[in-house]
């Protein structure tokens, strides 16, 4: 111990004597490297050595990190306890001793200390952070660490050591990866001891608005724990009505420049406080004060973006006028905050700053806190890529250059015939069309209707193409937007049976013809394209009314001419473009009467019609 | 209605139809003026604040009272009625002013041409003067009528607006026959005529300092006279250069700062501010609804008007913030030092707003 005592006393930097004071002191079994039990024997020799040098310094009445005649080391000069350190580290650092050590002399080394004196210990941890920080040294102490620091801090006084509490948080942060997940609030729970009581009765004689004094502590209660405020729709509604009663009062007085400033110039470290007092004689000293008001809507900021951040499963989520209300209540502080002197711009900008990134970690918490760093074979690909002397393309990359290039090199491109283009949507829907048959039997899974993307293409040529169809979106769903003249026949009467439940009632006025007939007579008619879209919106309409005993009696007859003709739904076209032959040789005034007779029949055969006129 | 009266086994249509007339009749009144009564201890708490109604009522409430009753917390547009301390006939017709007189004597004028004078003890202590409505008034001054040919007399003109002041003990009345009078509180006689208007007067101030009273009138323009003299100093004609307010109206409200060096007109929807020792305009605003009524809060303007706003500005005639207040119409603005303001206006509607901006209590005022 001696030997390190003198050791101590050396002067010059630690490299050139420490190896070999230890060497003499243990005299290891391996020249540079020491077992276990010599490490342990090392470790308890020093733990006593700091501790006879910190009681000494406590009985000399010095600061304990400069106790000691200062050795002069190179240009800085220290006392005993850190030279130490000093050394211990260095050793610690080279791997001749275990890495251990050092974090176990400083966690003494603290706990030895009175308060004071800690800042200083601090003050030398802080300052050798990048060796400590060193992965082999980490590993070894990064539990004694934390131990220390929270030791600490748990010392620490919430209220009047906070910059110093500040420095200990920092370090952690810095000293621990980034990914660190030990000090996360995982679960998300709030603190909600932190209650703030505040007056309930009026004082007499109290001259201030004391409803108003009671709303704005009363919003303390619902910012110290924001999770009431979901499930209960009473208790946001209550929130928000006080929240009203705060923002507008604080728009109706805003705070002049002077005011602002006035409070900027005593706005120091020493003035700095956890909590406001809540006497209601303070309130209107506390509007008046910038800063108060800064508190209460950067509160409102935070609690808004824990509403509105995503919740564990859906049903979390807050409702749409929720989210209305909440938007606009945002905005309000916002305004507030960027109006509010000194320099409410910047303020604001910081504090969403300080927020944006608060929301990453809720959603780096949300994902399981995955560690940020990147696996080591990625970075030496990128590496190699590097190296290599890479061609410099003038959009940054060599496709974005290829693109610019490309349309120099085809010119016609625009011309070009065999363009690929917007699909016309009757071509674009027929293999939903087709799954939609019945009898197609198109199974569940490879239903068209149920691959989101050709649906959601589909959405988009027809909001272009097809705006009627667009429309049947929302009564219909997907299938509604497939253009009527390209479902199969049974399909389509399937989905229009309002109309001919019109035309069941007439076939039963006119009992000779059959209602096969019918159906087959009445394929062969064809209005005029142009009634199309008429016919097709007021099919719509009925089709929402549609029921009675008719329906399961036309769904019977349109089987039967299925049957009978035994017509794929294309030949069904091909009869009635046959048909439409004729009609087309028509006067248009007398198709018309026609239609005025006949528009309550199936519209069936005007798609029909409709869809040859496109082929055509 | 209470539920008896809406009993239907012994009806009584008499009673039923005039409690709705009178509560059209209340929803109609308008408050023109309110003041906060002194406090003799030295506790800024504004807690008796008077009103005068299109009634002709002069009324005390008491702020604590009125939340105990919960007009406090009831937003929305029904308020509740308001019981007063008491409520006394002051005048036949409107009562459009009331001032206090030396933090004892509560003066009152109206649409009769008379100013009243009240004891305030007398009338805060008489605990049963709930229908004080016959109480007698220590003080009477009736406006003079002015003589035609053959012995014909003029209507009695109305008072609009009073001005104290009890130093040289005396009352400034702006009235209808478009003279200020200055009375004597002494003698009860009229000291000083101020004739000079061409329209009647809305508004009256006196400057204390300089023994000066201005006046502003229905003839578009403000003036400055001089009390010993009777002589008009200066004519203010708010906008006569600006072409924004070519129209013509009439300076309906006037306020002066407490260093008596400022002052505000309130002409059609223009708020210009004076500086008084250099005789110039120094900013003019427009406002949103015609200027009602205004004051000065320290360095800043406080304005009502046609609108259920309270707008708060600056000397530059910035609006610093709006507050949504209760009355459509807004006539009367009161300021207790303590910060505590008190709106009043149509729909006999008063509206206390703290210190802080935020409403701690409304209430409608009872008829007589």
């Amino acid at each position: 111990m001696d030997l390190f005592r003198k050791a101590i006393l050396h002067p010059g930097p630690p490299q050139d004597f420490a190896l070999q004071t230890v060497q003499q002191a243990i005299k290891p079994q391996k020249q540079v490297k020491l077992v276990q039990d010599e490490n342990q024997l090392l470790e308890n020799i020093l733990r006593t050595l700091l501790q006879e040098l910190v009681s000494a310094a406590v009985q000399s009445g010095e600061e304990i990190m400069q106790y000691g005649q200062p050795i002069d080391d190179g240009d800085i000069c220290r006392g005993q306890i850190p030279r130490l350190l000093d050394i211990v580290l260095y050793l610690c650092e080279k791997e001749h001793i275990e890495g251990g050590m050092i974090f176990q002399l400083l966690e003494d080394l603290n706990e030895m200390s009175t308060m004071r004196n800690c800042k200083d210990v601090f003050g030398y941890i802080e300052s050798k952070q990048d060796i400590l920080g060193k992965p082999e040294l980490f590993a070894r102490g990064k539990l004694v660490m934390l131990r220390t620091c929270n030791q600490l801090l748990r010392r620490l006084s919430k209220a009047n050591d906070v910059v110093f509490c500040g420095r200990i948080i920092m370090f952690l942060a810095h000293f621990f990866p980034l990914s660190e997940r030990s000090a996360v609030n995982i679960k998300g729970v709030f603190n909600t001891s932190n209650e703030t009581k505040y007056e309930k009765e009026a004082p007499d004689g109290s001259s201030i608005d004391f409803n108003f004094y009671k709303t704005i502590w009363s919003l303390q209660e619902f910012f110290s724990n924001p999770g009431s405020l979901t499930p209960a729709l009473t208790k946001w509604q209550k929130f928000s009505s006080s929240l009203t009663v705060v923002l507008n009062t604080f728009e109706a007085q805003p705070l002049s420049d002077e005011e602002g400033s006035a409070i900027n110039l005593e706005d120091e470290g020493s003035n700095f406080s956890i909590k406001y007092l809540t006497s209601s004689n303070l309130m209107g000293l506390e509007l008046k004060d910038p800063s108060f008001r800064r508190h209460v809507l950067v509160q409102c900021l935070i609690l808004f973006d824990y509403l509105k951040a995503p919740g564990k499963n859906d049903k979390d989520m807050p409702s749409d006028t929720l989210k209305e209300e909440i938007k606009t209540c945002e905005e309000r502080a916002k305004k507030l905050l960027e109006m509010m002197p000194p320099k409410g711009k910047e303020f604001l900008r910081s504090i969403e700053h300080i927020l944006e990134r608060e929301r990453n970690w809720v959603w780096w918490k949300r994902d399981g806190c995955p560690p940020f760093e990147k696996q080591p074979i990625e970075k030496k690909l990128a590496q190699e890529t590097g190296r290599k002397r890479r061609p410099r393309w003038r959009m940054g990359n060599k496709e974005l250059s290829q693109l610019w290039k490309w349309a120099d090199q085809n010119p016609n491109a625009l011309t070009n015939p065999e363009r690929v283009g917007t699909p016309a949507i009757m071509d674009y829907w027929k293999p939903l069309a087709e799954d939609m048959d019945e009898s197609a039997g198109i199974e569940e899974e490879y239903h068209h209707k149920n691959n989101r993307v050709y649906c959601w293409k589909g959405l988009r040529f027809s909001a272009r193409q097809d705006l009627e169809g667009f429309s049947r979106f929302t009564e219909h769903g997907i299938e509604g937007v497939v253009p009527l003249e390209i479902l199969p026949a049974e399909v389509r009467s399937k989905k229009y049976q309002a109309k001919q439940a019109d035309r069941s009632k007439r076939a039963k006025k006119d009992d000779s013809r059959g209602s096969l007939q019918q159906v087959e007579e009445s394929q062969s008619v064809t209005p005029p394209a142009n009634e199309i879209d008429m016919d097709g919106s007021r099919n719509e309409n009925e089709g929402s009314g549609a029921g009675g005993e008719s329906d399961g009696m036309i769904a019977l007859s349109v089987d039967v001419s299925q049957g009978d003709t035994s017509a794929t739904p294309d030949e069904h076209q091909k009869q009635s473009s046959d048909g439409d032959a004729d009609g087309d040789g028509l006067e248009a005034g007398q198709i018309e009467a026609e239609v005025g007779m006949n528009n309550t029949i199936a519209d069936g055969e005007m798609d029909a019609e409709a869809d040859l006129d496109v082929v055509a | 209605m209470g539920v008896e009266k809406m009993d239907c086994t012994n009806w009584d249509e008499d009673s039923y139809r005039d409690g709705i007339l009178q509560e059209r009749e209340t929803l109609s009144r308008t408050v023109f003026r309110t003041a906060f009564a002194p406090n003799p201890n030295p506790n800024p708490n504004s807690d008796h604040i008077i009103t005068a109604s299109s009634d002709g009522s002069i009324a005390s409430y008491s702020i604590s009272a009125c939340l105990e009753m919960g007009c406090g917390s009831a937003r929305g547009r029904n308020w509740l009625m308001a019981e007063p301390q008491f409520l006394i006939q002051g005048h036949d017709g409107p009562a459009y002013d009331v001032k206090f007189y030396d933090d004892s004597l509560l003066l009152s004028c109206g649409d009769d041409g008379r100013i009243r004078g009240w004891k305030w003890n007398e009338l805060l202590g008489s605990e049963v003067s709930m229908e004080g409505a016959k109480m007698k008034p220590i003080l009477d001054l009736v406006n003079p009528q002015h003589k035609g040919p053959w012995g014909a007399l003029s209507p009695i003109p109305e008072n609009n607006s009073i001005a104290v002041d009890s130093q040289s003990g005396s009352i400034y009345a702006a009235a209808g026959d478009s003279c200020a009078y200055c009375w004597d509180m002494e003698k009860c006689e009229v000291k000083t005529v101020f004739k000079g208007h061409s329209n009647y007067i809305h508004s009256i101030v006196s400057c204390k300092l300089s023994n000066q009273i201005i006046t502003g009138s229905e003839d578009g323009t403000a003036r400055i006279w001089d009390c010993k003299s009777a002589k008009c100093i200066q004519v203010i004609d708010p906008g006569k250069d600006d072409k924004k307010v070519s129209f013509p109206s009439a300076v309906s409200c006037i306020a002066l700062d407490s260093s008596e060096s400022w002052l505000v007109c309130g002409k059609g929807q223009f708020l210009s501010v004076w500086n008084l020792p250099a005789r110039e305009c120094v900013s003019m605003t427009k406002t949103n609804a015609s200027v009602q009524d205004v004051i000065f809060d320290n360095n800043q303007i406080l304005a009502v008007g046609a609108e259920p706003l309270l707008t708060r500005l600056n000397m530059n005639g910035d609006i610093l913030s709006q507050i949504q207040c209760a009355p459509q119409s807004a006539f009367s603005l009161s300021l207790h030092p303590s910060g505590v303001t008190a709106v009043s206006g149509y729909g006999a509607l008063v509206d206390i707003i703290s210190q802080f901006g935020s409403h701690s209590c409304t209430f409608r005022c009872r008829g007589l």
